[in-house]
Parts: C-alpha cells; structure tokens; sequence
C-alpha cells in the first residue's frame, strides 16, 4: 500500500522466460538464415518460418564448423550446429557429443574454455584441468564450472538439466551454487537438490507453463522415460545457497525442507496426475510455511492449464492471500488472461 | 530523470565496455551477441511496453529490434550509450510496426469483486483500467505524436531524450506532446476516467 493518490504509469509487465526464451530463438533463427545471403529483405514476423526450412537444411546437412580442429586452429566463437543426427566436436583436449538438433558456441573467455548451450543436449568429456582455468558451460541461466569429468548439459528453453557420469561440477544458477558428484543431476525446476541420476536422463521437461509454446527445436521423444513435467520456473525462495550435494532421500528434513520436497514431488506429478497435484497444492497451501505461498499460485496456474473452473477463484484466493507474494505479478497476469479469454467466448 | 550513467561505473569504462561488447556481438560473436541481448533487453522492452502499453504483439517486435540491432551494431561509435542507442532503435521499430498496422486496442479487464477487499489490488485494477483506455486512444492518434507522448508523458523522459530517442528536434517533440494531449483532452471529454488519469500524468510532471 502507498500514501501517494497518484496513480502513476502503469506498471510495466515483465515477460515470461518462455517468452523470452522464444525471442532470443527466434533472433538467432533469423541472423542464421541470413548469415550466407547478404542484403536479404524484410525482417520474418515469425521465427518459426525460418525455422522450418533450417531444420530441414540441418536434416540433410549437419552445420559443423570447426568439428575435430586442434584447439589452436579453432576461430573463435565457433558455433556447431546439429541437425537430424547426432554429432560429436573436440573443444581443446575436451570431446564434446551433441545431441540431435543442438547448437552450442565455443569460445574462450580470460584463458577459460567456454561453451554457450544455445538449445539441445551435449556430454562434454573434460579431461582434468588441473592448473588450467575451468572449463565452463553456459545454458541459460546455469553457469557450470568443470575441473575434469563426463557430464551432460540440456536445455529447453529456460530450463537446463545437468547429470554427471563421473567426476564434479559446480552449477551456478540465479546466484545460488549446487556442487554436482558422479551419479547425480540436477534440474533448473529444482535448483537446490541434486539426485542420484538412477534410470532417467537428464533432460529438461517439456516447458508447461501457459504462456508458453511448444518449442519444435527439442526432439519430441526422451530416450527414455520422460521426466515429469515440474511447474515452470517461478519465483521460488533459494533455500538453500549453497546446497550440499545431497541425494533424494532426506530422512528427518526439518518442516521447511519436507515442504520443499513435497512441492517438488507435486511439480513432478503434474504431468502424469495432475488432479493429484492440484489436491496437493492445495494441501500444502493450508500450511503457513513459505511453500504455501508457491503452492496456492502452483494451483491456480495448474487451474488454468487444465481449464478448471477453480482457476479465477484460487488466483484471486492467491492474490488476496498473498498480494506481495512472489507470484503476485504472474497470479494477475493469469487472472488478466483468464478473463479476457472468457470475455472472447460468445 | 533517467540517467544511463551506472553508480560506481565509470562513464569511461561503461563507453569501453559497450565499444568492445558492439565490437565483438559485429563481428558475429554469438556470446557476445547474447550477453549485449541479455544486457539490453529489459531496456528495449521497456521502451516497446512503453509504446505499445502491453505485451501483446510485442515478441515479434522485440525479435525485430533486436535483429536490427545486431545488423547495425557495425555502425555503433558510443557517442551514446549502448542502451540509448537500442532504445533508438527499439522506438523506430515500433514506429514502423505501428505505421504499418496499427495494433487493436488493448483490451484487459478485471472483475471488481475478485480484489475490491485488497487496496493495493484496487489500485492496481484501476491503473490498468485507466492504462488500458489511455492506449485505446493513443491508438487513435497519429503515430510520432504518440511515441512522443508514450516516452515524455507516460515514461517520464525528458524532451532531450525523446527528442534524441525519435530523431527529432526538441521543438517537434514538444509540439507532438502538445498535440497528442490536446487530441486526448477532447476525447476524455466523454471519458471521466481518461481524464482523471491524464490530470494523474500531468501531476506527475517535474
């Protein structure tokens, strides 16, 4: 609340990461396919229109500069494209295996070996690094630091995954710090814990929030069984800095922590039960830990992902409950959207 | 007023450090472009959100200012900063965007019982009412005269930073400002609600 009778300018909205996430790809898209023919014409409305005949370009011929180059010879930034096939790039002593339909840059920063994970999934083989500046990988908001080690970084969108086959890593996302161990991973949905890889990959999920489009950059199919879509990246508390590399079991986890866990044991369940989930939030929203906050939002955003006729009423039950909370901005976008949509049926 | 000199950052070393990030994003360096668009987009946006008065429409033009950004950035000599400079740009995009079709009328809305308990909600409601009526009759009006009126009456820049932003000479910005809240006076003649938040604005004027 404020004293002041102004009004004011109205506020101004911030975009969603998706969103962003869609700009930026749809501007590299563009500088891409505009790279080889100088002088083209008009700017694309959409990115997509670009995007449909690189990737078909990218199926035939996969774009690789500078695959299998001594580190010397490397012109910096090297950008490796692939396209329907996997494909594989030595970085200096490190050997880099890409995905499918994945693009990273190469360059070095201050000595530092840096890779920028612009979509997709790689393992990068690092070979120690002992007195030599870490080898770091960018994807996002995620900053990895690598002394020597077997990993994989993924990226859809905002949203980055990273497992480690052997040796550490050290993720630093949004300024908060996880120390990643040989057999973990770790997702940007959850980025405090780190859990034992156990049978799934690493891969960020499908980006589920509803602002957000599907995104034909990321190959549709896992390898293997798909990740349960976690809620989008809202504004979670940090509460942890710097997490200890801890496994998914946490026997005797103070309230706070059992919180955290069930929230996140909801996020997962939203793609498979998602009437659980929302049950759970509601839950969890009972409670007057910090948690309830995000979790009375969580139901109302999953609400509205599935049309539920709750939505208008748990958005306004957040925002009432929770006017400053740390989804407040997002709640009244929704609740905007919401009923402009319902303004639009006939 | 809005200034782009950062606390505690030097005007030199913020000049070297947009000469050199233009430099390297020109030559194609993919990093560099994307710390220059991670650095400048909240500042294109807002200029665009300014313009426009919502995100709707507003990720196709940012896409397009940025691509015109990274294509001009060869041209870039830090007489400026980098931020006025893509702000430059951000604003002869939305004007050509908008020269060509002019975007509908933000239409929002909010159901007064769902917040009229929460003050802080209400206001809220009533900033975006008073926006949304606002940006419909900015809609209505020649397009110079609205960017001017968007970036001096609502976002509280300067004469000499619109003026700099579109191009224009002092003079031209301020008889666009003139013009363009002269033609909201007469339409909020029928509209309370426009009136009131124009009189807000002008009471927010240093």
């Amino acid at each position: 609340m404020t004293d002041d009778p102004r009004l004011g300018p109205p506020p101004i909205e911030p975009l969603s990461d998706a969103a962003w996430a869609r700009v930026e790809r749809g501007v590299w898209a563009q500088l891409d396919a505009e790279r080889p023919v100088a002088g083209r014409g008009a700017v694309a409305r959409r990115w997509w229109l670009v995007a449909a005949p690189l990737a078909a370009a990218a199926a035939i011929v996969a774009v690789v500069i500078a695959v299998g180059r001594a580190p010397e010879a490397i012109d910096e930034p090297s950008r490796v494209v692939t396209g329907a096939a996997p494909s594989s790039v030595l970085f200096g002593d490190s050997h880099i295996e890409l995905d499918a339909a994945t693009a990273l840059v190469m360059s070095h920063e201050a000595e530092h070996p840096i890779v920028t994970l612009e979509r997709g999934a790689a393992w990068f083989t690092v070979a120690p690094r002992q007195a030599r500046p870490a080898f770091l990988v960018r994807a996002g908001d995620a900053r990895v630091r690598v002394v020597g080690t077997r990993f994989r970084v993924a990226r859809s969108g905002e949203r980055i995954a990273v497992e480690v086959d052997h040796g550490r890593v050290e993720v630093n996302f949004r300024g908060g710090e996880v120390a990643i161990n040989g057999g973990q991973r770790w997702s940007s949905d959850a980025p405090a814990r780190v859990v034992a890889s156990a049978a799934p990959p690493a891969e960020p999920p499908p980006v589920a929030s509803p602002t957000a489009a599907p995104d034909p950059e990321v190959p549709d199919a896992p390898r293997s069984p798909p990740e349960p879509a976690p809620a989008p990246a809202h504004h979670r508390p940090a509460h942890h800095a710097t997490a200890p590399a801890a496994t998914a079991a946490a026997p005797a986890a103070p309230a706070a922590d059992r919180d955290a866990a069930e929230y996140d044991r909801l996020a997962a369940l939203e793609a498979t039960a998602p009437r659980d989930a929302l049950s759970g939030y509601l839950k969890l929203a009972n409670g007057t830990s910090r948690w309830a906050d995000l979790a009375l939002f969580a139901a109302g955003r999953l609400a509205v992902d599935r049309h539920d006729a709750r939505a208008e009423s748990l958005l306004g039950d957040y925002l009432r409950r929770f006017p400053h909370g740390a989804n407040a901005a997002d709640a009244r976008q929704l609740l905007l959207r919401l009923q402009a949509a319902q303004g639009d049926k006939p | 007023m809005p200034t782009d000199m950062v606390v505690g950052f030097p005007a030199s070393a913020a000049r070297e450090h947009d000469l050199e990030l233009a430099r390297r994003a020109a030559t194609g360096d993919r990093v560099a472009q994307h710390e220059l668009f991670l650095e400048q987009r909240a500042n294109v946006h807002r200029a665009l959100f300014r313009i426009l008065g919502a995100n709707r429409e507003i990720e196709d033009l940012l896409q397009d200012a940025f691509i015109e950004i990274f294509k001009a950035l060869g041209s870039f000599r830090g007489e400026s900063t980098l931020s006025r400079w893509c702000q430059t740009i951000a604003v002869r995009a939305a004007y050509l965007a908008i020269s060509r079709r002019r975007p509908p009328a933000v239409e929002l809305s909010l159901v007064e019982e769902t917040v009229a308990s929460d003050i802080d909600l209400r206001r809220h409601v009533q900033v975006r009412e008073a926006a949304r009526r606002l940006y419909a009759a900015l809609d209505r009006i020649e397009v110079k005269q609205r960017i001017a009126f968007a970036l001096a009456a609502i976002d509280g820049k300067s004469l000499a930073e619109v003026a700099e932003l579109t191009g224009s000479s002092v003079f031209a910005v301020k008889t666009r400002v003139w013009r363009a809240r002269r033609e909201l006076m007469r339409r909020a003649s029928k509209d309370a609600v426009l009136a009131a938040y124009l009189e807000d604005l002008d009471g927010g004027r240093p």
